[in-house]
């Protein structure tokens, strides 16, 4: 029996800040599904069951957070779920609330996923001082700081690569409301004389720290049919781990997230995804990734990601626009940042995406990986229903 | 069973919360000596609030005072109370529903013993000396046997209402490294390097964890690395890390000891931060009395050539 079909109906997200200190996790979680919902036109009654996701329990010390949001999210009385799988866990709490409607579990399905790191410690939590342990010796920069040095090693990159990156992201930001960081003032010399915190990543180049939740409503072919705004329609959706650590680990190129693009691209029948996607949201916590991605999701050779990144390729007006919302360099509430790509993806695709849409998207890949690098989950949406 | 090392290891970590509009109004009532419930669609009052209503989903936002007088629905006696706990003698758990309100809040009550308790039961809250807005503000419950206190009607609107509180959390764990850590602990003891090899694919794992993440066996067979080994990548820190006592900048590094086949992180001293570059062959340098090396320096031999150390990254 063939799946059914997948559409995303309803997008919705907070305007993240650094702190919103005048909402609970209730009342976080509870704005962007609200928008998502107003969005599908739907009501509480109409979705038959909840997928919520977010980083560990540690940040924000709220053990089993699901628990106490049933009520602010409708989910009384229906199955809610919740999914952890580290920072790429906004994606893949979408992907599991997207296979509960291609298996015909359920109809229509509320997403959500959320971080207050305002009253968090990220840093904290994920580096406990364990006994018999060497303290860690760096922070979470120094952790991917060496990756990047590799990969430039590796490809022969100039340095000013990753400065290029943070300037397209940090201005296609401004064009997005709902981004954290609006650095009205930017410009390229300003990121490449900002200070170099783990060299080679500069303070400019890294992500924030946001509180902020994102939604999505999730429907079946007749849900679709219902829908007051077109649809965007999942064409591929997959999810990949390997270990943190081990022999042989390829750290600038992980063999799991080449894996996770290949199955999308086989489901959704792309072979060539330079030509066949139009756009893509990724996962750029440090804007060296970027390049680090493009190779890795098979959108150019090993070694050449910075040559479409220097030529202006992704950028805004690009031939491949990436990380149109800003992406996480603009906005990183950790357990929702994934989600934050979904939804970019969904929206550019419905040409809901307002002053930062890709005039003519049609097919765009949205992207999360999370831990050390270790967890990644992607999906392709487009405009089209995938059997037509 | 072999040698395992053991440690206690406490996490403790004071987390912020924003209370938002109703656990606000509760939490600030609470100080003023006024229990808050709010009034759902179906006219039950929820003791403590909700912000959102369990039956509909609506915002729900009608604050009602209840008594602070109630009725015992469920209790469980508590032998031994436990660090953080409401009372330092033995207490019943119980489940009040207070006179006005729908459903029960649970706290402990102060009784003499287990026999003194039954569900059905009267209460009455025992308001803490100092009040700060937290559930706390309520000390514990006691036996009541008055009348029933009115609630005073309340609109729940206060002066300088609290909008955060601050909930320490802490989680006592013993900790164990297990066998492997433990045996490559004790070879760090006499500065000898001991990894562990897999059986199926023959890699050296330094430190081992007992069993190989990519063929998912057991590891037993112990290989001594090192010391010397090749600088494979690296960062310059210039931002000093928390509770760390290096002078920054400085260079934390991957190296692949000779024979292990993934490479550590470690700092890299005894040359300037600027010197140090991929393929530098460098060796530990151990201090006394501390298990690791306190850095790596170099050897002084020539740089390995990028091919012998790009799988190691």
């Amino acid at each position: 029996m063939s799946k059914e079909p997948v559409a995303v109906t309803g997008v919705g997200q907070t305007r993240h800040v650094a702190a919103r200190r005048d909402v609970s996790l209730a009342g976080l979680v509870r704005e962007a599904a609200r928008q998502a919902l107003d969005d599908a036109e739907l009501t509480w009654a109409d979705i038959d069951a909840v997928v919520i996701g977010k980083a560990p329990d540690f940040f924000e010390g709220v053990m089993m957070p699901e628990l106490y949001l049933a009520d602010a999210l409708g989910a009384v009385g229906k199955p809610l779920l919740r999914v952890h799988t580290a920072g790429s866990v906004g994606g893949s709490t979408a992907l599991v609330a997207a296979n509960l409607v291609a298996a015909r579990v359920h109809s229509t399905v509320l997403t959500v996923a959320f971080e207050k790191q305002s009253e968090s410690n990220a840093m904290w939590g994920l580096s406990l001082p364990i006994p018999f342990q060497q303290p860690l010796l760096a922070g979470a920069g120094g952790f991917f700081a060496p990756h990047v040095r590799a990969y430039m090693r590796r490809s022969g990159a100039p340095d000013t690569v990753g400065s290029l990156v943070a300037y397209k992201d940090r201005r296609n930001a401004l064009k997005n409301p709902y981004a954290h960081l609006h650095e009205h003032d930017i410009t390229l010399a300003k990121v490449q004389a900002s200070p170099m915190l783990w060299d080679p990543i500069r303070y400019s180049e890294t992500c924030p720290s946001s509180d902020g939740a994102c939604a999505m409503v999730l429907t079946d072919r007749a849900g679709a049919a219902r829908s007051p705004r077109p649809p965007a329609w999942l064409h591929g959706g997959a999810m990949r781990s390997e270990p943190t650590l081990f022999a042989g680990k390829d750290f600038v190129s992980p063999r799991a997230g080449k894996d996770c693009a290949a199955d999308v691209y086989r489901q959704a029948g792309v072979t060539d995804p330079r030509r066949d996607i139009d756009a893509v949201e990724m996962y750029v916590p440090f804007s060296w990734y970027e390049p680090m991605w493009l190779e890795n999701l098979g959108f150019a050779e090993e070694g050449e990601g910075w040559k479409l990144t220097e030529a202006g390729v992704t950028e805004l007006d690009g031939d491949l626009p990436v990380n149109m919302s800003g992406g996480v360099l603009s906005t990183n509430p950790i357990g929702a940042s994934g989600m934050i790509r979904f939804a970019e993806a969904a929206l550019q695709v419905r040409g809901q995406a307002g002053e930062h849409q890709v005039e003519g998207a049609r097919r765009v890949l949205g992207h999360a990986y999370g831990g050390g690098s270790q967890f990644f989950a992607m999906w392709l949406v487009g405009a089209d229903a995938p059997d037509s | 069973m072999p040698h395992v090392l053991k440690a206690p290891l406490t996490v403790e970590f004071p987390f912020t919360r924003s209370l938002g509009p109703v656990q606000s109004a509760f939490l600030t009532g609470l100080r003023e000596r006024v229990v808050l419930g709010v009034r759902g669609s179906d006219g039950r009052v929820l003791v403590p609030p909700a912000e959102y209503d369990p039956v509909t989903a609506e915002e729900i936002r009608d604050l009602v005072e209840v008594a602070p007088t109630g009725t015992v629905t469920t209790w469980a006696w508590n032998h031994e109370p436990r660090r953080g706990q409401p009372l330092g003698t033995p207490f019943a758990w119980v489940l009040v529903r207070l006179d006005g309100a729908d459903t029960a809040l649970l706290h402990a009550l102060d009784a003499p013993g287990p026999d003194a308790v039954r569900t059905g039961m009267r209460v009455r809250v025992r308001w803490a000396g100092e009040r700060t807005g937290a559930v706390t503000d309520i000390a514990c419950f006691e036996p009541y046997d008055g009348e029933p206190e009115p609630p005073g009607g309340h609109p729940g609107v206060f002066e300088d209402p609290v909008r955060g509180i601050v909930a320490p959390a802490r989680l006592d764990y013993t900790y164990s490294p297990g066998r492997a850590q433990t045996a490559y602990l004790d070879a760090l003891g006499s500065r000898r390097i001991v990894g562990e090899r897999c059986p199926s694919c023959r890699k050296v794992y330094v430190p081992p964890r007992g069993a190989c993440p990519t063929c998912g066996v057991a590891t037993a067979e112990q290989v001594e690395v090192g010391p010397r080994g090749t600088v494979t990548t690296f960062c310059i820190v210039n931002i000093k890390a928390k509770n760390l006592d290096i002078e920054v900048p400085y260079v934390y590094a991957h190296i692949a000891l000779d024979g292990a086949d993934l490479a550590l992180h470690a700092r890299i001293g005894s040359l300037p931060y600027d010197q140090v570059r991929m393929g530098l062959r460098v060796e530990p340098v151990w201090s006394e009395g501390s298990r690791y090396p306190d850095h790596y320096r170099p050897t002084g031999e020539p740089d390995a050539p990028y091919d012998t150390y790009k799988e190691l990254l």
